[in-house]
């Protein structure tokens, strides 16, 4: 369609290279934050985690601390009944059933002698459960001889027993009045201890192992190995030797809500991500197109611009809605100044405003030719120039005809140069038909001079004689017939050319003379509209026909049409009017031709018709002469009067056929 | 040596009759000719009088003869009639050396004059011309002395000096002056330098 400019922002500053990274950039922040909150999160957790083993571990310490305390009392108020007395009384024996009971973790009690050998055990005293290197050592006698040395409860090391079990003893030195009286000892199986006194929502949470000084597991509570890393391992003391306490956190409490969190969070930014991605793909596409566009539309203006023909576009009811740089250059009138302009244009020149409207509405109308229309415009100057119009119909993007566009080419300088060569063209045919002309008359210049001169020479010789009185009349006699054999040679030339003349008879047929002038109008039309001659006819209708060579009574209006626009070439153009006209006059038919010009002087009047004789410049003499010819061949006439208005009228006149 | 005549060459038969007949009624004799091409073979060196050509002939034009003409040295003066000469055309064949130029029609007893000039012309070169052989003999049988003391004489010396100069005795310079008068023909040094004059340019 019509390029209209494209907005303001033509030159676009193309963004800087950092403008794409920016949202990546804030992605990855995002996303860094994001895993530097969850990992701070994930610590504190994990921190929190630790001290609540360590809070729940040294709960254990102290819970199994008590436990060994109470028990060792317990063993130390027990001694002296178990010591003194040989056999146990109920009371003691209940008190032992007591100390044995499974909360204690006691397994076994045993009664040392003052020597340390074993006087009694409850149950009764076998070594038959030890294994491997322990046995023998049952019951332990270094600590047996550390708690008697130092007169306070020691625990001995470690050993295994059958069934996989651990035990370990406390002797409990028994004294009444500082006088040792033996030590007391508790078996205490490690296993049942651990069963026994970890809770259930301790073991639930933990897992509780103690390991020997070689780092091996001796006794667990659940087989269950953990998955977790986090575990917390401290000394066992008492029973000290090595021990150590393992609480081992299963697998720590999965965190759904910061997962789910930190996933959606992931998803989000990924989203974020791709949409900024297709976002980019867009609007490089959209780049892509605005660039190819504008690419095409420089394209288009610089062909536009080095247009030299002119474009105009308008809409349906004639408005102008563009006109490119050539069309302003042809008519003179601004772009700004043209647009929105309605019939008339300012372009359009005054005389010619029938015509250009006619062509405009028949434009409008869809009649236009597509071989172009000639019109004549006016420059702002006023200067009239001819232009080639071409229509075509303005259809938009929708396929609605919106206008007209219409490309106009200036043919003045062509037809110019047209009517330059056919001036051109006529002079050389006139020139040649000159030097036919000439040519001739030299010949027949030549030809009579010769009979001519004979006859002057032989009038002479004779003179010459009579002068000198030597004539002789058979002489004189021989001299006369020469001389008149000459004129007759003489007569013989001019007869031959006259014959030869005389073939150039008109050919006559019946004619309409008003159909022969309406042709030689029609011929001489284009040099009127050059010279801004109005032709104005006047057609008596109908004529009679008359007997006449066609061809010759063109020539002859031709002629006439042609002189009355020569007499009115220095008359000023709203004047300049030839009126043609035909009737019917005293049996003859009459053809007036009236010009405006300045009329003809006497003295130009009286040589009006004689051969060679010319007003103009480059005239040859020969047009009126030949005109009168044509009409005295067909028993015509050609004659002339004063305009009354001004100017001159010449008649042509023919008889009738019927008379 | 011919017969001077004016050499009439004309392709029209009434014109040559006709001017003859003029011509003779002046005294002047002619010869006719129907064309360019039949004079010219006709033509002798020593053919005298003068030409009248007409330029517009059927063959060879006049204007092409006279260059013939021109070629073979003629010596006869021509004169050009012609039914519509031009300046230019005029002009060209004087400097070529046209005796004249006459357009018809032409007063006739004018033709004739010019003819009769141009007889005369024709006739006083021919005579100087016939003078100028004669002396050209008469030096050509003097010796070289001769010749010596004639040149001598002519510059205006007297015999004392031509014999110093030569050196020859007085007597000897008086023999050679009179045998050279004798075969000049003259009497005096003054008729020998008049003799010689013409002859010298």
């Amino acid at each position: 369609m019509i390029l209209n400019p494209l907005p303001e922002s033509a030159a676009p500053s193309p963004p800087p290279s950092w403008y794409w990274s920016l949202p990546y950039v804030a992605v990855a922040l995002f996303v860094a934050t994001m895993a530097a909150l969850l990992w701070l999160t994930h610590r504190q957790d994990s921190e929190e985690q630790r001290a609540t083993l360590i809070n729940d571990v040294l709960w254990m310490e102290q819970n199994l601390s008590f436990q060994f305390e109470r028990n060792s009392e317990l063993l130390a108020q027990l001694g002296p009944s178990l010591l003194k007395t040989a056999a146990l009384s109920p009371t003691t024996e209940a008190r032992v059933r007591q100390a044995l009971d499974a909360e204690s973790g006691l397994v076994r009690l045993l009664w040392l002698k003052e020597d340390g050998s074993v006087r009694g055990a409850q149950p009764p005293y076998t070594d038959s459960h030890l294994v491997g290197e322990a046995g023998g050592t049952f019951p332990s006698s270094a600590a047996y001889r550390l708690s008697r040395a130092m007169g306070r409860p020691s625990y001995s090391d470690a050993y295994s027993v059958i069934d996989n079990q651990t035990q370990f003893e406390v002797h409990v030195p028994v004294f009444e009045g500082g006088h040792y009286l033996g030590s007391v000892v508790g078996v205490y199986s490690l296993n049942n201890l651990l069963s026994r006194q970890v809770p259930w929502w301790f073991s639930e949470r933990y897992r509780v192992s103690v390991t020997n000084n070689l780092g091996v597991e001796i006794a667990a509570k659940s087989k269950v190995s953990p998955l977790s890393s986090l575990t917390y391992e401290m000394a066992l003391d008492p029973p000290g030797h090595g021990l150590s306490l393992t609480v081992t956190a299963y697998k720590s409490e999965v965190r759904w809500i910061s997962l789910l969190l930190m996933g959606s969070l992931g998803v989000l930014a990924a989203a974020i991500v791709w949409s900024l991605w297709q976002l980019r793909r867009h609007m490089l596409r959209r780049q892509a197109a605005e660039h190819a566009l504008r690419a095409e539309h420089a394209f288009r203006k610089a062909m536009e611009d080095s247009l030299n023909t002119g474009m105009r576009a308008r809409d349906l009811k004639g408005r102008i809605t563009y006109v490119n740089p050539a069309f302003c250059r042809m008519v003179g009138w601004s772009a700004d100044e043209l647009v929105g302009l309605v019939p008339p244009m300012p372009y359009w020149a005054p005389e010619a405003l029938e015509h250009t409207l006619t062509v405009h509405n028949m434009v409008l109308g869809g009649q236009a030719p597509v071989q172009g229309i000639e019109i004549r415009l006016m420059r702002r100057d006023g200067e009239r120039f001819d232009a080639l119009l071409i229509e075509a119909p303005l259809i938009d993007s929708d396929g609605k005809h919106i206008g007209w566009m219409g490309s106009m080419v200036d043919v003045t300088e062509q037809k110019r140069a047209q009517e330059l060569a056919r001036q051109q063209q006529e002079r050389l045919q006139a020139t040649a038909r000159l030097v036919t002309m000439g040519e001739m008359a030299s010949t027949l210049a030549h030809e009579l001079n010769q009979p001519l001169a004979a006859i002057s020479s032989y009038n002479t010789g004779c003179l010459n004689m009579i002068e000198h009185g030597q004539l002789s009349q058979p002489e004189l006699t021989g001299v006369l017939e020469k001389i008149g054999k000459q004129a007759q040679r003489a007569g013989q030339i001019i007869r031959r050319i006259h014959a030869f003349v005389r073939r150039s008879e008109p050919k006559c047929e019946p004619v309409d003379l008003n159909l022969i002038l309406r042709e030689a109008v029609g011929l001489v039309e284009p040099d009127a509209q050059r010279r801004g001659v109005q032709i104005q006819i006047d057609l008596e209708e109908p004529l009679p026909t008359v007997a006449a060579d066609p061809v010759m009574i063109e020539q002859v209006a031709i002629n006439l049409i042609r002189n009355g626009m020569d007499a009115m070439a220095e008359v000023p153009r709203e004047h300049c009017a030839l009126t043609l006209s035909t009737r019917l006059q005293d049996g003859m038919v009459v053809l007036s031709v009236a010009d405006r010009g300045k009329g003809i002087p006497p003295e130009v009047a009286e040589k009006l018709f004689a051969p060679f004789f010319t007003t103009k410049a480059e005239g040859m003499g020969m047009g009126l002469n030949i005109c009168r010819s044509i009409a005295e061949l067909h028993r015509g006439r050609l004659s002339f009067e004063a305009n009354p208005g001004g100017g001159t009228i010449f008649n042509f006149s023919l008889p009738t056929l019927s008379s | 040596m011919s017969q001077a005549l004016a050499h009439i060459v004309d392709d029209d038969e009434a014109i040559r009759d006709a001017l003859t007949w003029l011509l003779r009624t002046r005294n002047v004799a002619a010869r006719t000719w129907a064309s360019a091409e039949e004079f010219l073979a006709g033509w002798q060196p020593d053919f005298h009088g003068c030409i009248v050509l007409d330029i517009r002939m059927k063959e060879m034009s006049g204007l092409e003869c006279f260059d013939v003409l021109l070629e073979r040295n003629n010596s006869m003066p021509v004169i050009f009639l012609t039914g519509h000469g031009d300046v230019p055309m005029a002009v060209s064949t004087l400097k070529k050396g046209a005796f004249d130029f006459l357009e018809k029609p032409f007063d006739d007893n004018a033709l004739v004059d010019v003819v009769i000039r141009a007889m005369e012309t024709d006739a006083r070169k021919q005579a100087s011309q016939e003078t100028q052989a004669t002396v050209a003999g008469r030096l050509a049988q003097l010796t070289p002395r001769e010749q010596e003391v004639m040149q001598l004489v002519l510059a205006g010396k007297f015999n004392k000096v031509i014999a110093d100069e030569l050196n020859i005795s007085m007597r000897t310079v008086e023999v050679h002056r009179s045998r050279v008068f004798e075969k000049m023909g003259v009497r005096s040094a003054v008729e020998l330098a008049q003799l010689l004059a013409p002859g010298r340019d």
